[in-house]
């Protein structure tokens, strides 16, 4: 299902922090339908590696092409653009506090793209209806479990029609319960061709959904392989390593 | 005694008219201060270094001079030099506004900053300029945390407001001491005075108080 043409391709990435490089000259292309999953010790530079991509952190080197062409102006109304393609999901969710589920959908959609009050109601209410949330349109962030607001971030990003979604360790910080409600709604959405970029230690989820294991330390992709290759069969010592501690911790199944 | 109340019972109409000047002073200087003080902390915040300075400046010095002061340098010194004839209500109006701005930037600009960083980069994420995020995720959510600061604000510049006196604007004060230096009832008309302040503060505090419940975000405790 996946083609071959790369959707996002990032060539050279690095970002420092005084003296500190917390990201290393990264290289990384994905195809669309692919889903890769970045894994590796916290601190490691995959979150800094996914804002870097839609420019939440400024990379001090680095290109950045979507769909063949390369973002060159970072600013203004080419960013905006920019960043509508490239979808958002973070460890904490960061819902907007002051409203409700169904207007946390329908924000981006009236504000951003300016549909109007009927087409964007209409989209984001399929949108939450999707990852199942119809019930609790109207309820606040505060008043929902995180596996819930997590879903709803789902639907915000979901609902700009992104190319590609990037999500920064979507169940970190969930209880363990809710973290299957959230694999699932990834399960599907990889199942319908979304391009994704995750990072995670649910290596088990990852092993059996991703196309490929990106293995990230000290700011440097060490590894990119298939699953079976990075977890099992790695070129590199400390990628075994990591592998093996990681999967005692979080079990070989994936739930 | 009974002669202290016959003469507080005559200005009472008196001393009422001049409670609406006072609210009025009051509801004038605290706009100013709430448009000026938002865009205060909006620069302060998101701002680049210099008007970071600029503004660090504007509001030591309107926290720095004492209000009489700053009463009688516009009123009789700058807008005198300037050639602007503003009546002494207007004057009050725009000096309790202009120091208020300053406190309440300070206000606007801690609610800002407790929110969590992520509000804002979520709202970068989905496509949005930052001025569209600061209006439409940041300030909602700052100014509900606002209200209970903001409210001790308006005690503050409703008291403030007696000092507009000195430049002869009939206010509640004012005209306290008008009544007061003619039938040398002091005790029973500042004490009036003082009281009508009192009742002001708790109809705003708790008009606003009225207000924070509102607008409240369901969900959360406070």
């Amino acid at each position: 299902m996946a083609d071959t043409t790369p959707i996002l391709r990032i060539e050279h990435m690095t970002k420092r922090y005084g003296a500190k490089e917390v990201l290393k000259d990264a290289s990384l292309s994905i195809n669309r339908g692919e889903l890769k999953v970045l894994i590796g010790p916290s601190g490691g530079g995959k979150s800094t590696l996914l804002q870097c991509i839609n420019f939440l952190i400024k990379p001090d080197r680095g290109r950045i092409w979507l769909d063949g062409e390369e973002i060159v102006r970072a600013k203004g109304k080419a960013l905006y653009d920019y960043r509508q393609k490239v979808g958002m999901i973070f460890q904490d969710f960061n819902l907007f506090d002051h409203l409700t589920a169904l207007h946390n959908v329908e924000i981006g959609l009236l504000r951003v793209k300016g549909l109007s009050r009927n087409e964007a109601r209409n989209r984001a209410v399929l949108e939450l209806d999707r990852v199942g949330l119809t019930e609790y349109m109207h309820q606040y962030p505060a008043e929902l479990s995180g596996g819930q607001k997590q879903r709803v971030s789902i639907a915000r990003a979901l609902a700009m029609d992104p190319e590609i979604m990037l999500l920064d360790e979507p169940t970190s910080a969930l209880d363990p319960e809710l973290i299957s409600e959230v694999l699932d709604v990834i399960r599907t959405l990889r199942s319908n061709g979304m391009t994704m970029i995750m990072s995670t230690h649910h290596i088990g989820f990852a092993s059996e959904v991703a196309d490929e294991l990106v293995f990230l330390e000290d700011g440097s992709i060490v590894e990119v392989g298939p699953p079976e290759k990075v977890l099992y069969r790695a070129d590199y010592a400390r990628t075994r390593e990591f592998c093996s501690k990681i999967t005692e911790l979080y079990g070989n199944s994936s739930s | 005694m009974t002669e202290s109340l016959i003469v507080l019972y005559g200005a009472l109409p008196y001393l009422l008219r001049g409670s609406l000047v006072t609210i009025a002073v009051v509801v004038g200087a605290m706009m100013i201060g709430v448009i000026v003080g938002i865009s205060l902390a909006v620069g302060q915040v998101y701002g680049d270094r210099w008007l970071h300075r600029l503004i660090a400046v504007y509001v030591w010095f309107f926290r720095g001079v004492p209000l009489l002061v700053l009463l009688f340098l516009f009123y009789f010194g700058l807008f005198s030099l300037l050639q602007i004839n503003l009546s002494a209500f207007t004057v009050s109006v725009i000096v309790l506004g202009m120091i208020s701005s300053a406190y309440q930037s300070q206000i606007f600009r801690g609610a800002i900053m407790s929110l969590p960083e992520g509000q804002m980069k979520a709202a970068r994420a989905l496509g949005m300029s930052d001025g569209k995020a600061v209006l439409l995720i940041i300030l909602p959510q700052a100014l509900r945390l606002s209200i209970p600061g903001w409210s001790n604000e308006y005690s503050i510049v409703l008291k403030d407001s007696a000092v507009a006196y000195a430049l002869g604007v009939m206010e509640m004060m004012a005209r306290a001491h008008f009544v007061a230096s003619r039938t040398y009832e002091h005790l029973p008309l500042y004490f009036a005075a003082g009281f009508m302040f009192m009742i002001l503060t708790y109809l705003g505090t708790k008009g606003l108080r009225i207000l924070e419940e509102k607008v409240r975000i369901p969900g959360y405790s406070s």
